[in-house]
């Protein structure tokens, strides 16, 4: 069930630095560090504190780091840091994969090419999953089968995955017989 | 002459749906040979070949006005139905422009276009439409122009961009699929949006089939077939309301299977665009029940073999296992195991009356 055959999964290869480019930054989602194989030169370096910190937030120290309170801080922020640079920048991702295909969106947005953002995944395995019927999406989705926070069917987890909108897709499992759904497994942790 | 366009036709609720004797022969059947597997199977779209249907760039038959009245109630339900991605702009006049050419050139007594420059007047008589519009300019036309003109035409579309060696699917009108979301598929890559198909990966059907349309060229538009089955002559089966029309796969009974299950076929065309140089895929639905595929001979006992003989895994994907069985112990009285003729072609002019 796990593995579907299905294609359009993104597999992800470890982060090495990219000599093209002129400036780099380091985004994760979780407190990082980042690898040696991006620290040869200089790097920014932005992460996460993690939920134990209830909102804490202590100030790193080092040359080029941030902390933030959360990924979607972070995000916005990168947002806000894309739409004023300028060429050779090289952006480096790691941590789940919807942040992942966050921070990917936003480099498009703001004219990045898919060759200067790399991306790594890491930490929980746990899917964003939309809903094909109502299009809600249902965020940290750990098992196979989840009920939809909007319309409240019981969605299958398929294997497909959208890199623009960071998700796979959810897809009522008993429409065909209404009432026959499996015991969904842990699938995702 | 024109088209006899059946006007009370209903795709859904009533089902009020038929085919005349000349439409069933016209049915473009997508089985030459007794064995179906999945192939790259793309010929050039020349006009002509042995299946009406291949006789004009975009076909047009007797459902046409019925057709785009329920494309119509599709979109005011979920109008991210037709999705275009900004940058596809020029896509989108490429495709009026080969639209409007191609149903005026090829059937003068239903749509006329008439030019002065950029100043551009169309006319839809089967759905009484006159609209003038200055051609590039889309605030003269009452919706954008992809839009404007998918909504007069039968079957889907989707616009791909080509870069970086790939196709991206940037665009659509889908409101008569089988089974795929264009608002969750809207800008993945070629391999992407086909994720979901079983085997044909591993036989390389989509590296052969993306190296070939790379290299597609303008005027040289190419087709191919493709087919499922739909329970009743549904034209919406999207993803997005499987939880309505899911069931129906649970109704089929061995009384009832030849008026319920219809063979689905897609007439499958590319175009290159002059403009954008995005490809216009149309996926051109036809629907024919089973008691109508019964009326052709050749066609009857072929869609016996190509059913007892399918991989399980497409069976799967195609949604027929519920009823797969129940149709074959159908079609297996009416086939004696004679051979048939290589080639889709009906092999008769005339029909039997409906049973």
């Amino acid at each position: 069930m796990i593995d579907q055959g299905i294609k359009s999964r993104p597999t992800y290869e470890a982060l090495r630095r990219d000599p093209t480019g002129r400036r780099h930054l380091y985004l994760c989602a979780g407190e990082g560090p980042a690898p040696d194989a991006l620290s040869d030169g200089p790097l920014e370096s932005w992460t996460v504190a993690p939920a134990a910190a209830e909102g804490t937030l202590r100030r790193p120290q080092g040359e080029g780091e941030r902390r933030f309170r959360s990924s979607r801080q972070l995000l916005d922020t990168l947002g806000r840091r894309l739409a004023g640079e300028r060429m050779g920048l090289r952006l480096y991702a790691e941590g789940p994969e919807d942040f992942l295909w966050d921070v990917f969106g936003i480099a498009q947005d703001h004219g990045l090419g898919r060759s200067e953002v790399f991306l790594k995944q890491s930490g929980t395995l746990a899917r964003r999953v939309q809903c094909v019927h109502c299009k809600t999406f249902n965020e940290g989705v750990t098992t196979t089968i989840v009920r939809c926070a909007g319309c409240g069917a019981n969605l299958f987890v398929r294997d497909h995955f959208s890199r623009r909108l960071s998700a796979f897709q959810g897809v009522k499992i008993d429409a065909e017989q209404p009432g026959d759904v499996p015991q969904a497994e842990r699938a995702y942790p | 002459m024109g088209i006899e366009f059946r006007r009370d036709e209903r795709f859904r609720e009533s089902f009020s749906y038929r085919n005349s004797d000349a439409g069933v022969l016209r049915f473009p059947f997508p089985f030459g040979e007794d064995r179906y597997m999945y192939s790259v199977n793309i010929e050039p779209h020349t006009r002509g070949g042995p299946s009406p249907a291949f006789a004009h760039a975009f076909d047009v038959d007797e459902h046409y006005v019925a057709e785009c009245r329920e494309r119509a109630l599709v979109l005011a339900d979920d109008p991210g139905r037709c999705q275009v991605l900004p940058h596809m702009m020029p896509a989108q006049w490429d495709t009026l422009e080969l639209l409007m050419e191609s149903l005026s050139a090829d059937y003068p007594e239903h749509f006329s276009l008439t030019k002065d420059g950029d100043a551009w007047r169309w006319i839809n008589r089967p759905l009484g439409l006159d609209q003038s519009f200055v051609f590039g300019r889309p605030e003269t036309l009452p919706c954008p122009p992809f839009e404007y003109i998918t909504r007069q035409a039968q079957g889907d579309f989707t616009l791909q961009d080509q870069r970086d060696d790939n196709l991206f699917v940037d665009g659509g009108m889908v409101t008569t699929q089988a089974d795929w979301s264009l608002d969750f598929d809207i800008g993945m890559s070629f391999h992407e949006w086909h994720g979901p198909v079983p085997l044909a990966h591993d036989i390389g059907v989509f590296d052969r089939a993306l190296r070939f349309l790379l290299r597609l060229q303008y005027g040289q538009p190419v087709r191919r077939l493709n087919w499922t089955m739909t329970i009743n002559p549904r034209l919406d089966t999207s993803p997005e309301n499987y939880p309505d029309w899911g069931p129906d796969r649970t109704t089929v009974t061995p009384e009832n299977v030849a008026d319920k299950v219809h063979l689905r076929v897609e007439l499958q065309t590319l175009f290159r665009l002059p403009r954008s140089n995005a490809i216009l895929f149309g996926i051109r639905c036809y629907l024919l029940s089973v008691r109508d595929i019964e009326r052709v001979e050749k066609w009857r006992k072929r869609l016996h073999r190509v059913l007892t003989t399918l991989p399980p895994e497409l069976a799967e994907y195609k949604g027929l296992t519920r009823y797969r069985d129940t149709l074959i112990a159908h079609l297996a009285a009416g086939d004696d195991g004679a051979a048939l003729s290589p080639g889709i072609q009906p092999d008769q002019t005339a029909l039997a009356a409906r049973s």
